[in-house]
């Protein structure tokens, strides 16, 4: 007697967003199965990769990044060649530059920036701000703007300032709004229903429900996600079924597993391996979550977890 | 449906005997309800109900113990799908992949260059996973060199012969003798159950491993795990969470109900970043023994700390040690800051400590493993807690008498003075990433 | 006269006037001459949003004007009244359109005239951030230019956008006024059609923001009603184009209101008429229903939650404020927005400055709130948030509350300057900031004579208290039409979800049944949701179908079904938080319960943690239940068992805090002295056993009652 396995597919349906356009454009989300779960039902749009780069240019970053960028002059060089980074689906660019408590850029010239890359690469954007939450609400509303036509995911519009990123975004320049919580269904929740009632339409939404690096209080993002694909496939929730968007490489990056020298802890071996380690177990334990994009920056994470999809489709 | 602990206790003799250990007949009861003990325990329970109980608190998924001594691993026995419905309760557990044409010795010790201590709990690679490549004689060579290292050793041989000669050698350390399939199972389920050890399972499809488990389980034997590696990532990951579901479901399919091994170094092999996503996939859906090329910082750092915060009990929170903590070189003149001893509140305040350059002591008082406002709300983290524990611990050791707060509970200020005195507390900015700025200033005010 | 007459005159005059101009332009440029606004992709915006058609020449032009004669529909109904007011404003574009035919610029500065696509989707952010709370249109000439630059400076101070039309313009230019965009006042033009490109912002954000299809007035009308918050200011004299222009803006949702006596008929929250123009501003904003921000506190110290622990001690106080010996008290009560001016501060008595330093002294404040959506059941919600507003404050302590409060301000902060009406700020831009769901005006009374003190804590502030509590005791679970969802700990506990009803708070003690409508009310996207109990199912365990709804749909469908009343049936489930849990004692027939505190061992055979580990994390365990410390003499703990009878053992402790209401809840219904002296505790019994020896002597009642199981 043969195995009897009942398929595990759903009425529901995770929303299918469309981001960037012509050609290169990409779906994110569409699947009524968990994540992976191709023997259940075939998943049409599956996780897609993007290559995260910073307005602060490539001093701070690990030699692996450095290498693969080498030659390149302005921000246009650099998104150019991530967006030709094996593996990359789409780019995210991250005006850290602003950041009140660093260099604390005008917005105007992060605007230049962002004109510069937006005219440089043909890969859907994503446009991410710099965590201050006052500086951020402006600094992304006015990208909402510079990057009209574009289709762009504007990262990200929170509690305290979704009306202003959320309308930006959403309604006056035709982006997609991304929905940033901290690790909570019921914010996540909360948030895709007060952003849909300032009348931005479920299918220009997507989800950042926050993340941590693996081993940094990371059981609470699997089970946030995990609880959302639930509550989105099993009960239909609509105010949950966005898709999940997650910036994985900030916070691989910036713990100290991959940020202590091979000076200072010798025995860990390889410092950059060490980085990637921890950036491709985050990635991939969010896809497994339920993730439908995460962003990286190494380029050997973006090759290893796209060829991890492709295998798992 | 499982039972409920009245319906067990309804069976109970009601004698509160206290022979089976527990108190009471409804503490007995409500302990078999959670799994927490077995039923059989209870010696005075009529034959009627222990069958009745028996069928029905019999867990879906079995717990089978591999290894000897401090090598000793349960495996299986989780009831829910996703950790947040109850929680996960047997860790997966890595296995280092060797050959006989391999320098065993070597390998071994590469591996086990990893071993370390986090959050209280030993990080190392506890199996090692030998195969056999054909050659009788070295395979028991190889198994010779595995054994007696502290480690649990899977036998990965589909020849009778050969693994008889090899349970010869290592089968005192409980090993798992993963071999059986379609073609062999009668001999390996006679050479499992002579040696006393559990027997690995695996099938050329779903389908087929399946019929063979079930054909083993009419042998009569019941000590196994299933080999879900298929022949791509694709076929490992349909197979190994199919395999789980089916006997977690509604209507277990106990067929199923065993632990799984996976093996990363046959479906990517040589590809370590593929080996740590693939083994991430795996420690969140449904891997019990994970099999890769070898263990070092780059792999254990991920994967440990995956597994540790994913096999937490969502309702024990994670628990630093309480303490002092220097950071940055901190030493008795730098300043004091506090937080509660929740694991996650320490590694993101840490972080941002260490991030913020400023040398300083990061003290820890026992908050019961909340978070900052829950334990003041619970009443964990008062002024007399902190200020206890100031004098006790910190005020012997630390010259400093500048004490920071968390600023969720910036109204502890005026308590925590009046009770530490010759301290000036200063309250921190309400979120952990206001805090290297925070420092900063302090710093260029010259206040710390 | 009727309003009718003067809104259809004013209609047939500027359609008159429209249908001469269009045809004098056809007669010079002929039908085929392009027409259009500059930098707009909605053509005609005001008659593509409400027709759905697109206007590019002359002929369509006219063509257009045969349209819009057909909503001048001439019945003396509301309706037709407000058609022709559309009617009027769609002439007043044609008008307007016109004057830009061949690429004429027929605005100069400093007016202003069409405005741009793109300074609609830059406006639309802060429009919708309410960062711009509303946009003014002021038409006309102002008594005098002073009274217009005045009204015009009070809107630009509360961010709100000004649009001017007409002779306003001149008088602000004579007066110097600094005007354009980037300051918030934009002169549109001095013809009254001019008004037109106000109307036509409104109606593109609409078009742009809502997502309304060009050509579904309904929806146009609903969404500049409810989303663009603008209002009309209309200065004396109006003629009948005014009248008619006021009807459309009215259709649109914008209040008009004018310093017009003659020949008006006032329309409630529609057409209002005030004679004072310093009112203009407080009236616009009350009839469109703005609420202004604060952004910052006025007080000479700082404000910040930092502060919230300061203990100020006997050297460094100015003055106390202490209710223990003299009569001090802190209240919230409701009015009408009749009687209630916002923002005002009344002092009675003497002010910080004359008060002895180091004093102590009586202290009253009375905050007196007002607002559609304001029920008295909040009053004392706000009432406990004081203790956080005033202790935010650098240098000021405040403990307790109601008549029992004290309050100390430090030497410093007096010497910065802080007096009582800094206070008063700080409760009201507290009270106006948190709740602005609910209130929209509030006014703060400080009372520092002693005298008044007195006589307002006994016949004022007493008696509320005592209704308060009077209604709490009389609010039961069949006396209110809803009930309440709680999943404030579903972060911890993520299938877990409370019930609360007025005779069951929370489990945890913390949320009340007020409070958690109160939540809902003044958060309705939060944790706390309705649940109605429409459908009952079971009445004595408290089974309704609403509720198995509300909690499988919060639960995520963890949860299927909760009865309110049984420990057996479906029991309510825990997060964790639980103050106590019960659970059943199989050899007396009843339950025992622990608490929190207690760690040692229950008859039950398992102590508080371990009965914890079975019954949080939002698991339903029959015969066992968390719950919190007020509900133990609640008539509805576990009713549906038999009620509180059933409780047989209790720690010490807890039995202590909780023997007064229980032992008067005993004697009310079962007619039991002192119940709580047959229930035993760990001095008497730990074991099952020995407790039934106990429970026997004593004859406790559940011994007689029907076997649990």
């Amino acid at each position: 007697m043969p195995f009897n396995g009942k398929s595990g597919k759903f009425n529901a349906s995770i929303n299918a967003v469309e981001v960037g356009c012509g050609e290169k454009a990409i779906k994110l989300g569409g699947e009524n199965v968990l994540p992976f779960y191709t023997f259940d039902a075939p998943i049409e749009n599956s996780p897609k990769v993007g290559v995260m780069i910073s307005d602060l240019g490539l001093e701070n970053e690990p030699a692996g990044v450095k290498a693969y960028y080498e030659g390149c002059t302005t921000m246009a060089d650099i998104a150019k060649k991530a967006a030709a980074m094996p593996g990359a689906d789409f780019v995210c660019l991250k005006l850290e530059s602003a950041d009140p408590n660093g260099q604390d850029k005008s917005v105007e010239d992060c605007m230049a920036v962002v004109k510069e890359v937006v005219d440089a690469i043909d890969v859907p954007l994503v446009i991410a701000g710099c965590k201050n939450v006052a500086k951020d609400a402006d600094l992304l509303t006015k990208a909402s703007e510079v990057a009209q036509g574009k289709n762009a995911i504007i990262l990200s519009a929170k509690e305290e300032d979704y009306k202003g990123i959320g309308a930006a975004a959403g309604l006056a320049y035709n982006q997609k709004v991304g929905a940033e919580s901290a690790v909570d269904i019921n914010l996540a929740k909360q948030l895709n229903v007060l952003i849909s009632q300032l009348g931005v339409a479920p299918s220009n939404i997507v989800m950042n429900v926050g993340t941590a690096a693996v081993g940094y209080g990371f059981e609470y993002v699997v089970s946030t996600m995990d609880r959302i694909k639930a509550a989105a496939l099993s009960q239909d929730d609509k105010q949950l079924q966005m898709p999940i968007i997650t910036p994985v490489a900030d916070e691989a990056w910036n713990v100290k597993e991959a940020m202590a020298s091979e000076e200072d802890m010798p025995e860990w071996g390889d410092q950059e391996a060490r980085g990637v380690g921890m950036e491709v177990s985050t990635a991939a334990s969010v896809l497994a979550s339920g993730s439908n994009a995460v962003i990286l920056k190494h380029p050997t994470s973006v090759a290893t977890i796209s060829k991890m999809i492709k295998e798992l489709m | 449906m499982a039972l409920k602990g009245l319906d067990i206790f309804k069976l109970t003799p009601k004698t509160n005997c206290k022979e089976c250990g527990s108190p009471t007949c409804m503490a007995f009861s409500m302990k078999v309800a959670q799994g927490a003990v077995d039923i059989s325990k209870c010696p005075h329970m009529s034959e009627e109900a222990m069958a009745t109980l028996s069928e029905a608190t019999a867990p879906p998924m079995k717990t089978i113990k591999v290894g000897t001594g401090d090598a000793e691993y349960t495996l299986g026995g989780e009831t829910v799908l996703a950790r947040h419905e109850k929680t996960f309760v047997s860790k997966p557990r890595f296995a280092v992949r060797v050959t006989p044409d391999m320098d065993v010795d070597a390998a071994l010790a590469e591996a086990n260059k990893v071993d370390y201590d986090r959050i209280g709990e030993r990080m190392h690679a506890e199996m090692v996973y030998v195969e056999c490549n054909g050659d009788a004689a070295a395979f028991v060579e190889a198994v010779k060199k595995v054994t007696g290292k502290g480690k649990t050793i899977v036998l990965a041989c589909k020849d009778a012969d050969a693994a008889k000669a090899a349970l010869d050698v290592c089968k005192a350390e409980k090993p798992i003798l993963n071999g059986a399939d379609a073609s062999n199972y009668e001999k390996m389920v006679e050479l499992a159950k002579e040696a006393g050890v559990v027997l690995g399972v695996s099938g050329a499809d779903i389908n087929e491993l399946y019929d063979t488990a079930a054909a083993i389980e009419k042998l009569g034997y019941k000590d196994l795990v299933l080999d879900t590696t298929g022949a791509t990532i694709k076929e490992t990951f349909a197979t190994t969470v199919q395999v789980r579901r089916a006997c977690l479901a509604k209507e277990p399919d106990r067929t199923f109900g065993y632990p799984s091994i996976v093996n990363l170094s046959k479906i990517a092999p040589n590809d370590e970043a593929m080996q740590i996503s693939l083994a991430s996939v795996f420690v969140l859906k449904y891997g019990s023994i994970i099999v890769m090329d070898t263990m070092n910082y780059a792999r254990g750092l991920a994967l440990f700390g995956l597994r540790q915060n994913v096999y937490t009990d969502p309702q024990k929170p994670m628990k630093v040690e309480p303490g002092i903590y220097p950071l940055n070189g901190g030493d008795e003149n730098s300043v004091v800051l506090t937080t509660v001893d929740f694991a996650l509140t320490y590694f993101v305040v840490s972080g941002e400590l260490e991030r913020s350059g400023v040398p300083c002591n990061l003290v820890i008082s026992d908050a019961g493993g909340l978070s900052v406002l829950t334990a003041w709300a619970a009443g964990k983290l008062s002024s007399t807690s902190v200020s206890k524990f100031i004098k006790e611990e910190v005020e012997p050791k630390v010259k400093s008498r500048k004490l920071i707060i968390p600023g969720k509970v910036a109204v502890l200020k005026g308590d925590i003075e009046a009770k530490l005195e010759g301290w000036q507390v200063i309250v921190a900015p309400n979120e952990a990433v206001q805090l290297v700025k925070f420092l900063k200033d302090l710093q260029a005010s010259g206040e710390i | 006269m009727t309003l009718f007459d003067r809104v259809f005159g004013g209609n047939d005059a500027v359609y008159g006037l429209t249908e001469a101009a269009i045809d004098k332009a056809i007669a010079e440029h002929g039908a085929d001459k392009a027409i259009a606004f500059p930098h707009t992709a909605y053509s005609l915006p005001c008659y593509y949003a409400v027709t759905g058609t697109k206007v590019a020449n002359l002929g369509e032009l006219k063509t257009a004007l045969g349209v819009v004669k057909t909503l001048m529909t001439r019945e003396k109904r509301l309706n037709d009244a407000f058609m022709s007011g559309v009617a009027t404003a769609l002439c007043a574009e044609f008008i307007e359109v016109l004057k830009y035919i061949d690429g004429a610029t027929p605005y100069e500065e400093p007016l202003y005239g069409h405005l741009a696509d793109a300074t609609i989707r830059e406006l639309g952010v802060p429009l919708v951030t309410g960062d711009i709370p509303g946009v003014a249109v002021i038409l006309g000439s102002a008594p005098t230019k002073e009274d217009a630059v005045a009204l015009v400076k009070s809107y630009q101070a509360q961010g709100i956008l000004v649009t001017l039309v007409g002779g306003v313009i001149d008088q602000c230019v004579e007066a110097g006024l600094n005007m354009g965009y980037a300051v918030r006042i934009v002169p549109l033009g001095k013809d009254v059609t001019s008004v037109i490109h106000v109307v036509s912002v409104a109606l593109r954000a609409a078009l742009i923001f809502g997502n309304v299809t060009p050509g579904d007035a309904a929806n146009l009308m609903k969404y500049t009603f409810e989303r663009v918050p603008a209002f009309v200011n209309a200065f004396k004299p109006l003629d009948d184009v005014i009248v008619a222009c006021g009807a459309g803006a009215i259709a649109l949702g914008f209040p008009v209101v004018t310093n017009e006596t003659e020949n008006i008929f006032r329309v409630p929250k529609s057409l209002i008429v005030q004679e004072d123009v310093d009112k203009f501003n407080a009236t616009s904003l009350e009839a469109r229903d703005i609420k202004i921000k604060i952004t910052k506190i006025d007080i000479p110290v700082s404000f910040a939650s930092a502060f919230e622990g300061e203990i100020i001690r006997k050297g460094d106080m100015q003055v106390e404020f202490d209710g223990s010996r003299k009569d001090c008290f802190e209240l919230v009560q409701t009015k009408e927005l009749t009687q209630i001016e916002d923002h005002k501060f009344t002092l009675i008595g003497k002010d910080f400055d004359e008060f002895e330093v180091g004093s102590k002294n009586a202290i009253s404040y009375i905050v007196d709130v007002a607002g559609k959506n304001m029920q008295s059941d909040f009053e004392p919600v706000f009432e406990r948030k004081f203790h956080s507003y005033l202790n935010c404050i650098e240098g000021v302590m405040h403990t307790g509350q109601r008549d029992m409060i004290r309050v100390r301000i430090s030497k410093a902060t007096f010497e910065a300057g802080f007096r009582a009406k800094d206070l008063a700020e700080v409760l009201y831009a507290n009270i106006k900031n948190e709740f602005d769901a609910v209130v929209d005006k509030c006014a703060v009374t400080i009372i520092t004579d002693d005298a008044e003190c007195t006589k307002l804590r006994h016949d004022l502030a007493i008696p509320a208290y005592d209704r308060r509590d009077e209604r709490l005791t009389t609010l039961t679970d069949e006396a209110v039409p809803v009930y309440y969802s709680c999943i404030m700990c579903q972060a911890f506990s993520p299938s877990h979800v409370c019930v609360v009803t007025p005779e069951r708070l929370g489990l945890c003690g913390a949320v009340s049944w007020l409070d958690a409508k109160a939540t809902n009310e003044l958060d309705p996207q939060g944790p706390c949701q309705v649940i109605t109990k429409e459908r009952v199912i079971d009445e004595n365990l408290g089974r309704y179908e609403d509720v198995d709804e509300a909690v499988a749909k919060f639960s995520q469908g963890a949860l299927e079904h909760v009865t309110l009343y049984s420990i057996m049936e479906d029991p309510m489930t825990s997060c964790g938080c639980f103050e106590c849990i019960c659970g059943i004692e199989p050899c007396s027939n009843g339950v025992a319960i622990t608490n929190r505190e207690y760690a040692g061992m229950t008859p039950l055979g398992m102590t508080f943690g371990e009965l914890a580990s079975m019954t949080g994390g939002g698991v339903q365990t029959p015969g066992f239940m968390g719950h919190g410390k007020h509900f133990i003499a609640s008539k509805k703990f576990m009713k549906a068992e038999g009620g509180f009878e059933r409780i047989v053992w209790m720690p010490k402790d807890l039995k202590d805090t909780v023997a007064d209401r229980l032992n008067k809840a005993a004697k009310e219904v079962y007619d039991i002295d002192n119940f709580t002296d047959m229930i035993g505790d760990e001095t008497i019994a730990t074991d099952p056993e020995t407790l039934l020896t106990f429970l026997t002597e004593k004859g406790h009642p559940a011994l007689k009652l029907e076997p649990l199981m």
